[in-house]
């Protein structure tokens, strides 16, 4: 994801309109988001393509970061109501702005979040490498387009290689990257590689299936589309087989 | 920048007040259109006045996410995301009688007419976030029958709003009762809000219920139950 022209992290000084560069900076980035004895920095071996940036390099937006931020954004929801011709003073609008600013902040938390806190270490040594899938796992996300709710199910499939993951964090780095303004295509592939980069498996598959409110709600308005995005990398991309067990396996 | 309250603008329409029976709602219509052509223009500059400084808004709402307004995903987000908006409330722009377009047919019908399953989208007041579900109405014509599309069309009018769905409910059927005037009016709401989905509690499968009954559905429990029965998926 594109937050910022630079992968660099930034310092925890580093005010956030400091302005010299696109990116923001956060008040918690130092190395925290390095995974254990892996190089800075380097990204050459694994899968992630220059538009995808890897977990190494994402920086966090902080508790306080949301706090500083809260009364500006308030402000600009109360902009809002106005335009559209309501009366924020009337009383089901009166706390609307914060809470709408509130909400909106957690619907955006996975930028406040890191994989490496969220992994917390829970990769185990196991001698199993037969495909293991978490399916149906709820996602809802925000529609970097329009700032509509998109909303549906993941699937997650991944051929271990001697490590397996706990499999609640393989739900948490799903809800990571969907409580993002985000790209459907793009949120399918950032947990794919973020389960790559963690686990090193023999082949990782994801599939997406969702509902984007601004094609139902608006525009083309057709109640019941669905779209479905996948990235199949390693053995699922290579052996049809696998990425047909796969297939067969989430559709039961 | 502007500052327009809606109060300033509180509507009439066609000399009712459509707030009659919600004295605790402060209810915005738009003036219906006896404007002239000139304050059609007028209206639509300040239509794309306001659109600017929804958009100058949620460009300010992406950077205090943190976001970068500059990457080509969010460069015309902010506009999107207002001209979204503006759909999403273009129920304020609408009136019943606009809509109704004078579709009231007299028929010698005093059965039961029933519109079910209508879709409906609508925003929480509380939180700007959407809330969505299925409409069911049904009213006993007295001698007046409306085109059916005009009922969805009157949900849409309503719903397109900054709603509460109580409300949303209640207006529903306040506006065919008016505007038929027929011998009783049942609308049952059931809808899933994001904001209990997406947020604070999320409980995923959670499904808000609210109903209204006029006149014979509110006073006969057999018409009541009928209704019930019919609308049962």
């Amino acid at each position: 994801m594109e937050r910022s022209k630079q992968g660099s992290l930034h310092g925890p000084n580093e005010k956030r309109d400091a302005g010299e560069s696109a990116g923001k900076g956060y008040g918690t980035g130092g190395g925290r988001t390095r995974r254990p004895g892996a190089p800075a920095g380097d990204s050459c071996g694994s899968p992630a393509s220059p538009d995808v940036e890897t977990w190494r390099e994402e920086r966090a937006r902080s508790v306080e970061d949301n706090q500083i931020s809260l009364p500006g954004l308030a402000a600009a929801y109360t902009t809002i109501l106005r335009g559209l011709g309501e009366d924020p003073q009337r009383q089901g609008l009166l706390k609307t702005p914060w809470r709408a600013a509130t909400a909106m902040q957690f619907f955006t938390k996975g930028y406040q979040e890191e994989i490496i806190d969220i992994l917390n270490d829970a990769i185990f040594d196991e001698d199993h490498d037969e495909m293991v899938i978490v399916k149906d796992i709820d996602m809802f996300s925000m529609c970097e387009h329009h700032l509509v709710p998109i909303f549906g199910r993941v699937h997650i499939g991944y051929l271990p290689n001697k490590r397996v993951l706990g499999l609640s964090k393989l739900a948490r780095i799903v809800e990571v990257y969907s409580r993002r303004l985000q790209v459907q295509e793009r949120l399918t592939k950032q947990i794919a590689v973020a389960i790559t980069e963690a686990l090193q498996p023999a082949g990782v598959g994801v599939v997406i299936e969702a509902t984007h409110m601004c094609m139902v709600m608006r525009g083309v308005q057709k109640m019941n589309s669905k779209t479905v995005t996948s990235t199949m990398l390693g053995v699922f991309r290579e052996d049809p087989k696998t990425r047909d067990e796969f297939l067969t396996l989430i559709r039961s | 920048m502007e500052s327009i309250h809606a109060s300033e603008v509180k509507a009439i329409c066609k000399g009712k007040m459509v707030t009659k029976h919600l004295n605790e709602v402060n209810e915005v219509c738009m003036q219906k259109g006896e404007f002239g052509r000139e304050d059609k223009g007028h209206k639509e500059s300040e239509d794309v006045v306001r659109l600017s400084v929804i958009a100058k808004s949620y460009a300010g709402i992406l950077k205090e996410l943190g976001e970068d307004v500059d990457r080509q995903g969010l460069l015309r987000t902010p506009l999107r995301a207002a001209k979204a908006m503006q759909f999403f409330t273009k129920g304020y722009r609408e009136t019943t009688d606009d809509i109704l377009n004078d579709a009231i047919f007299d028929e010698n019908h005093d059965e039961m007419v029933i519109v079910k399953n209508i879709d409906m989208f609508s925003l929480c007041e509380h939180h700007l976030v959407p809330f969505f579900g299925k409409v069911h109405l049904a009213y006993l014509p007295n001698k007046r029958v409306v085109g059916l599309s005009k009922l969805a069309r009157i949900v849409e009018i309503y719903s397109r709003r900054l709603q509460v769905q109580e409300r949303l409910t209640k207006q529903i059927a306040t506006a065919i009762s008016e505007a038929l005037e027929p011998a009783g009016v049942a609308v049952v709401i059931e809808a899933i809000h994001m904001c209990m989905v997406m947020r604070g509690v999320q409980k995923m499968n959670s499904k808000t219920v609210t109903s209204v009954m006029l006149g014979e559905f509110q006073e006969n429990p057999k018409t009541r139950e009928e209704f019930l029965i019919l609308t049962k998926n």
